[in-house]
């Protein structure tokens, strides 16, 4: 068996351990998210009068807070945060081991989540469109859109996750520093609320940051919202952005290994 | 209670002295919630360009209603949230023995024996931003409101407290890592809404059953619209219940601990 078939399944096992949890997590959280949403669109839409509001009507909007929740677990992983601890404990040496590159390492298992991740999204929004009757070939098409867009997000957020972690070798501990890349990504990616809602300034700004591009560009795509000429373009975007992350988490990575004492802190 | 209140001042002193040990993590996490607020804030600030009232309320409103769930997130940063991540870790690995040999009750060590330094300043910053909502209101308040508020805010947080340790106590039975606090953090969300947008069902879950409804938007409520004894005797009686409930379960989950390969 080839040593990457080890980390997936090695992965999968993990996140089966527990499994009562983890499924009741999954349910609870996706459930919650949507009906606390679609509460407090309704409220909205009732107080402005409008049916249809940026383009969504409350249906949309319904099926917008279903995939952000799955969707940003994809992004965001679940198996980031720890590296500071290994540094910290001087356990990190076992990358220093491993007869595979950390990079490959991290990047395998931070994909396997978000593969994971991305089935229960399959069945959330296949679910979804079932109890609507919508379900045909073009919500097939935009789902699998959807689903590549978010894969590709996760690697181009699992870059900087590392990069973020990196810093750990000489800042301790920077668990702070991962919730608010998660917070910025959220609020400016468009998990929060729509970005067409924000104001005109604000919206052309944060298309020069990779957030709309992690959050709102795979949840668009699933929605069946972008035209070939942006899909092309939201790819090349999101693969810079991997490159650059990329570069500065192996730049860190390089002068890092030198600090580190390998016996803990 | 004197023996508590002196134990809590040493728990303060170690604290501070502990939080300053790692500087720069210490000035990240100011940071850290610093741009929590500013999220919350301007979410709403979004939200009400496109409407002008939501839930009934409008932007004066809104902000009175955010300053005050600010203000119960960062009382529970500051003294519950570093204990209440520690506990599933105690439990799983055994390491409760050493706080139920104490001669202290082992629920008020474990829930405040870290006070986290940090979040007591951005305690103070969601203070400022609390007050300033207060007083850019346009309309009159006495300060027997303010200090009603400032009750019914504090009881937001032992309802809070309430319902994380609800969420965590299961790891007793399920050993798992964290039990259900990440589905806590998301049903958090619900505090973070007015009361008013819920309906039917979903009503009675976040102000009976899981009480998010009655820890910020309740006291923002009275606030706003004025003393109402119904409100009142709703969040004595939830508030009671949730506290008894707590209790129960959690020694239920004393009994079933096993000890180190819990």
């Amino acid at each position: 068996m080839k040593w990457w078939r080890f980390v997936v399944a090695s992965e999968i096992r993990k996140i089966l351990a527990f499994r009562t949890d983890f499924w009741v997590t999954f349910l609870g959280q996706t459930c919650i998210q949507i009906f606390i949403a679609r509460s407090l669109w309704q409220a909205i839409f009732e107080a402005s009068g409008k049916t249809v509001m940026e383009g969504y009507t409350i249906e949309t909007m319904t099926l917008y807070y279903l995939i952000v929740p799955i969707g940003s677990k994809m992004l965001t992983g679940e198996n980031m945060g720890f590296l500071s601890r290994e540094i910290y404990e001087g356990t990190f040496n076992r990358y220093l081991l491993y007869p595979i590159s950390f990079f490959n390492y991290k990047t395998l298992t931070y994909l396997t989540y978000s593969a994971f991740y991305g089935l229960q999204l399959c069945l959330a929004f296949i679910g979804y469109q079932l109890i609507f009757d919508q379900f045909d070939l073009n919500q097939v098409i935009q789902l699998s859109y959807g689903l590549f867009f978010f894969m590709l997000a996760s690697y181009a957020y699992c870059n900087l996750a590392l990069f973020i972690e990196l810093i750990s070798i000489w800042a301790d501990n920077i668990w702070s520093l991962m919730v608010m890349a998660r917070f910025l990504c959220f609020f400016f990616g468009g998990a929060y609320i729509p970005l067409n809602f924000f104001p005109d300034i604000l919206q052309k700004i944060i298309q020069f940051t990779p957030f709309p591009y992690f959050v709102s560009l795979p949840i668009n795509a699933m929605m069946g919202k972008l035209s070939t000429k942006e899909m092309i373009l939201g790819v090349v975007i999101l693969l810079v952005w991997s490159l650059i992350f990329n570069w500065l988490a192996k730049r860190l990575w390089e002068k890092g290994q030198y600090t580190y004492s390998g016996v803990g802190i | 209670m004197k023996r508590y209140l002196r134990l809590y001042f040493f728990f303060l002193q170690f604290s501070f002295s502990k939080a300053l040990e790692f500087r720069i993590d210490f000035f990240f996490r100011i940071a850290m919630d610093i741009m929590y607020y500013f999220v919350n804030i301007a979410l709403f600030k979004i939200l009400l360009l496109h409407t002008p009232l939501i839930a009934g309320w409008n932007e004066e409103q809104m902000m009175i209603f955010v300053g005050c769930y600010l203000l119960v997130d960062a009382i529970n940063m500051t003294v519950f949230s570093t204990n209440m991540w520690w506990l599933p870790f105690y439990i799983n690995r055994g390491e409760l023995d050493y706080y139920l040999i104490r001669p202290v009750s082992p629920l008020f060590f474990l829930s405040l024996r870290e006070f986290s330094a940090n979040s007591f300043i951005n305690l103070m910053i969601a203070a400022v931003f609390f007050f300033h909502s207060l007083f850019s209101y346009s309309q009159d308040w006495n300060l027997l409101s303010l200090f009603g508020l400032i009750i019914l805010l504090i009881n937001g947080s032992l309802i809070y407290y309430c319902i994380q340790m609800l969420m965590i106590l299961p790891v007793f039975w399920t050993q798992s890592a964290k039990g259900f606090i990440d589905l806590f953090y998301t049903l958090g969300l619900a505090m973070e809404r007015p009361d008013r947008i819920f309906k039917g069902w979903l009503r009675v879950l976040f102000t009976v059953v899981l009480p998010f409804g009655l820890i910020a938007s309740f006291p923002a409520r009275i606030f706003i619209e004025g003393f109402n004894l119904q409100t009142i005797f709703h969040l004595i009686l939830v508030t009671s219940g949730l506290w008894i409930v707590v209790l129960s379960v959690w020694r239920k989950g004393l009994k079933s601990y096993s000890s180190a390969s819990s």
